[in-house]
């Protein structure tokens, strides 16, 4: 094994590997600044491309539009609060907010080197453990899948704010709202009143946007700040002290996120809020998250792209892709004749090894090309208000039109716009409510197929078979009791 | 390797220049003189979006055309399917489905749109036969086995499929109807992961497709019990139809429809279209490197088999339904 590594190390350095690396980064890193264009859209455009390149050319181009497209989707949720994947979200909570104090090159700094970092770590670490973690990925089904997003629910509601009341209500809020639509198990309609529209469910992209940019932009409109910049200076870059700072919050999330990517449907999202929590539950003055705190970016960031390198490991292994990039890249790879499965490794170990080798080029490359992109986009704030804010308000709407080609998301990004501004001003945080709409849906899932796979005898079935399942639902409440009650003493003490 | 790689880019792009170039220039009376719209009801990286890839960067040879790939997925395929049933019957806009969507849905539940009198058939791209598979350790060496002990333990056996309604719950339903057993249908988001259900041990039997089970058969990690149609795929595997389950049961079919008052030279030229699309070298490797066959079947020959589709599916609906 260690002669194929050697081998795909060496097969890995070469010129034409890193240059379209390179453009498949930036290119990347362009669509996913841009609202509602997806970096799945633009690997599924672009894979016919590497059908022509050699393997070890072709799959790292592929592979360089998917890290690049991550961290460009950070860009606008830190410079315009408008995060365009429920990933983001969490990065643009503190992200905007730094902005605002005029530190927005900071903070796309921090997000640049702790999302480098806990993607390069992740993909070490996969190198490494790589059989280990197919052996683990086996152990996670259905009625474990559910109680660990369970779990995840109930540490974001602890966690969110000083009023876990309000966190709850709009937590149930967003669990609601992800019923309307057709129900995935049994195809019954639920809360559609019978328009054909409501019947797919709620768009997730108008709603991101709607809830997140548009109270901002009204803000800044209501407040007839006509003469004064979103944030007049162009900021500072990040100090190394501040870096060094944050670190342990980065190594934390990068643990998180890894763990996260091992567990099959959780996915960047979880691995996002689960490192921001935490950096949050663990820090002495967590009443600065949310108000511009770099820790946070670094948290949300650093966990969710450590997602990456788990995620591959069942596409290698067992030829099995777990969602749609890695459906696109086993396209790629069937393509170039390497059928990812159990013989991968003994045929093309060397050629696999490259791949993941060059991962790991493609995450140093970045850092190159991230931290030289990143002055000319943090120059976007200092256009006027006077421009800016038409500018922001035209990508709102353009990037919730964009996904679906459909009218119905635009009425649906000003009724959540509507709603954004209505719960900003009764200080309710839509953050839980965003978390719950999008959990929710593989949560229900997930207890869907629990109940079916019982056939009728759950007690049997959980005692005998799921006793792992079981022991994390009857943790989840005394976890998010702790974490609650730790969460007001700090706070109280805090002020 | 450098310079090889920048020039089969340079050409990829050239050639995609021309493809626009072309559409630009072309004589303006004759169809098709602006770019055709191909709307996928599906999501992106699924089977249909990476087929569509292929066909799109191909068929502007022959069409002097760009075709342009439109997903608009949601509500099961029901979304993009009434997108296309209501546009403009010009020829430029296309709906590329399978069988489920277009003919068995109708039997299930009310659909915005009539599939048989909305539709016209323009070409079936190509097929998928199913095959039943369990794990290499499975105690099922045969499908016989598999049968006799389903209709030991009635609903017993775990199955996991990719779906309600989708390409392994309807050939698992009409096969458990026509061998008169019954087995726990678990629904799983897709068949990778009903794939990872049935190798971690949480289900006993699943279905793939022969290009996406290849490596974990000859592995040894699964063994394929039936797979089917009547002509067998391996050469020791029984075929549906040997296993006592006939007729047009477990094949997804990849086709491409055109709103029913599309002009008939439209639907004549992307007709030729896809047929020269059929013998295309460049296509036929790159589709034989995604692994999909390639079976061309033109559009009034597709629309008898629909029919049929259509009244089979009924039966099994009526007869799951009313259970």
């Amino acid at each position: 094994m260690f002669d194929y590594f050697l081998e795909g190390f060496g097969m890995a350095l070469r010129l034409d590997t890193f240059g379209m690396m390179a453009l498949g980064l930036f290119g990347g890193m362009l669509v996913g600044a841009l609202p509602g264009f997806t970096t799945l859209m633009a690997m599924a455009i672009l894979l016919p491309i590497s059908f022509f390149l050699d393997p070890i050319v072709g799959i790292p181009f592929l592979l360089g539009i998917y890290k690049g497209g991550i961290f460009g989707g950070s860009i606008p949720a830190i410079l315009v609060s408008m995060p365009g994947t429920g990933a983001a979200v969490a990065t643009s909570r503190d992200g905007y907010a730094l902005t605002k104090k005029g530190k927005s090159r900071k903070a796309l700094d921090m997000a640049l080197f702790s999302s480098v970092f806990g993607d390069t770590m992740s993909d070490i670490f996969t190198i490494l453990m790589i059989f280990p973690i197919a052996l683990l990925v086996m152990q996670f089904g259905p009625p474990e899948l559910f109680a660990v997003l369970l779990l995840s629910l109930v540490i974001i509601a602890a966690t969110s704010g000083s009023n876990p009341l309000k966190a709850l209500i709009m937590m149930l809020l967003g669990l609601w709202l992800s019923f309307v639509g057709t129900d995935p198990l049994g195809g019954v309609e639920r809360f559609t009143f019978g328009i054909f529209d409501l019947k797919s469910g709620i768009p997730l992209l108008p709603m991101l946007i709607g809830v997140f940019a548009i109270p901002e932009v009204a803000s800044v409109v209501m407040k007839n700040e006509r003469t004064k910049q979103l944030a007049s200076v162009l900021g500072e870059r990040l100090s190394f002290k501040e870096f060094r700072a944050s670190f342990r919050t980065i190594c934390r999330s990068t643990v998180i996120g890894t763990g996260i990517g091992i567990i099959p449907g959780l996915g960047q999202v979880v691995a996002a809020m689960m490192g921001y929590s935490a950096a949050k539950n663990a820090s002495s003055h967590p009443e600065t998250f949310g108000e511009g705190e770099l820790e946070g970016v670094a948290a949300a960031e650093a966990a969710n792209n450590a997602v990456n390198g788990p995620t591959m490991v069942p596409l290698l292994t067992l030829g099995i892709p777990g969602d749609n990039v890695t459906a696109i890249l086993l396209g790629a790879f069937v393509a170039q004749g390497l059928r990812p499965g159990p013989q991968l490794f003994e045929e093309q170990g060397a050629t696999v090894f490259a791949i993941l080798v060059a991962m790991v080029f493609a995450n140093l490359m970045f850092l190159v090309i991230g931290y030289f992109s990143i002055p000319i986009f943090s120059r976007l704030v200092t256009i006027k208000v006077s421009i800016l804010i038409p500018l922001v308000i035209m990508f709102a709407f353009a990037g919730a039109y964009v996904f679906r080609s459909d009218s119905v998301d635009l009425l649906m990004l000003v009724g959540f716009g509507i709603f954004g501004i209505i719960a900003k001003a009764a200080k309710f945080d839509v953050m839980p409510m965003v978390m719950g709409f999008i959990l929710g849906p593989p949560m229900e899932y997930a207890f869907g197929q629990t109940v079916a796979m019982t056939n009728g005898e759950a007690v049997n079935f959980f005692l005998t078979e799921r006793l792992g399942a079981v022991l994390v639902l009857i943790a989840a409440p005394v976890i998010g009791y702790l974490l609650w009650r730790r969460m007001q003493t700090v706070t109280v003490t805090g002020h | 390797m450098l310079r090889s790689t920048i020039k089969k880019t340079a050409g990829l792009l050239t050639g995609a220049g021309l493809a626009l170039g072309l559409s630009v220039g072309a004589a303006m009376a004759e169809y098709p003189e602006k770019p055709i719209t191909m709307v996928i009801p599906l999501g992106a990286g699924g089977s249909h979006d990476l087929n569509a890839r292929v066909i799109t960067s191909i068929i502007p040879t022959y069409l002097n055309q760009a075709m342009i790939v439109r997903l608009t997925p949601g509500a099961g395929g029901q979304k993009g399917t009434q997108e296309v049933a209501n546009a403009t019957a010009d020829g430029y806009t296309l709906l590329f489905t399978h069988n489920y969507i277009d003919m068995l849905q109708q039997h299930v539940e009310n659909l915005p749109y009539e599939p048989g009198e909305d539709f016209v058939p323009v070409a079936r791209v190509n097929y998928a036969p199913i095959a039943v598979v369990v794990r290499g350790d499975s105690p099922y060496q045969t499908m016989e086995d598999l049968v006799a002990a389903s209709k030991a333990n009635p609903g017993g056996i775990q199955m996991a499929h990719s779906g309600n309604w989708g390409a392994l719950f309807v050939p698992a339903a009409q096969i458990m109807k026509a061998l008169d057993m019954q087995w726990n249908l678990v629904p799983y988001q897709g068949g990778g992961p009903a794939m990872q259900a049935l190798l971690s041990g949480d289900a006993d039997v699943t279905m793939g497709f022969p290009s996406t089970i290849a490596a974990q058969v000859d592995s040894g990690d699964l063994r394929v019990l039936a797979t089917a149609g009547a002509e067998r795929i391996y050469d020791d595997v029984p075929t549906f139809a040997e296993v006592g389950v006939a007729g047009d049961v477990g094949f997804m079919h990849r086709v491409v429809l055109a709103p029913a008052d599309t002009p008939q030279e439209a639907l004549d030229t992307l007709t030729s279209a896809f047929k020269a699309l059929g013998e295309d070298k460049t296509f036929t490797r790159m589709m034989g490197r995604l692994g999909e066959s390639i079976d061309i079947i033109d559009g009034p020959a597709y629309e008898a088999m629909r029919v049929e589709q259509s009244s089979a599916y009924k039966t099994l609906v009526e007869s799951l339904t009313s259970q």
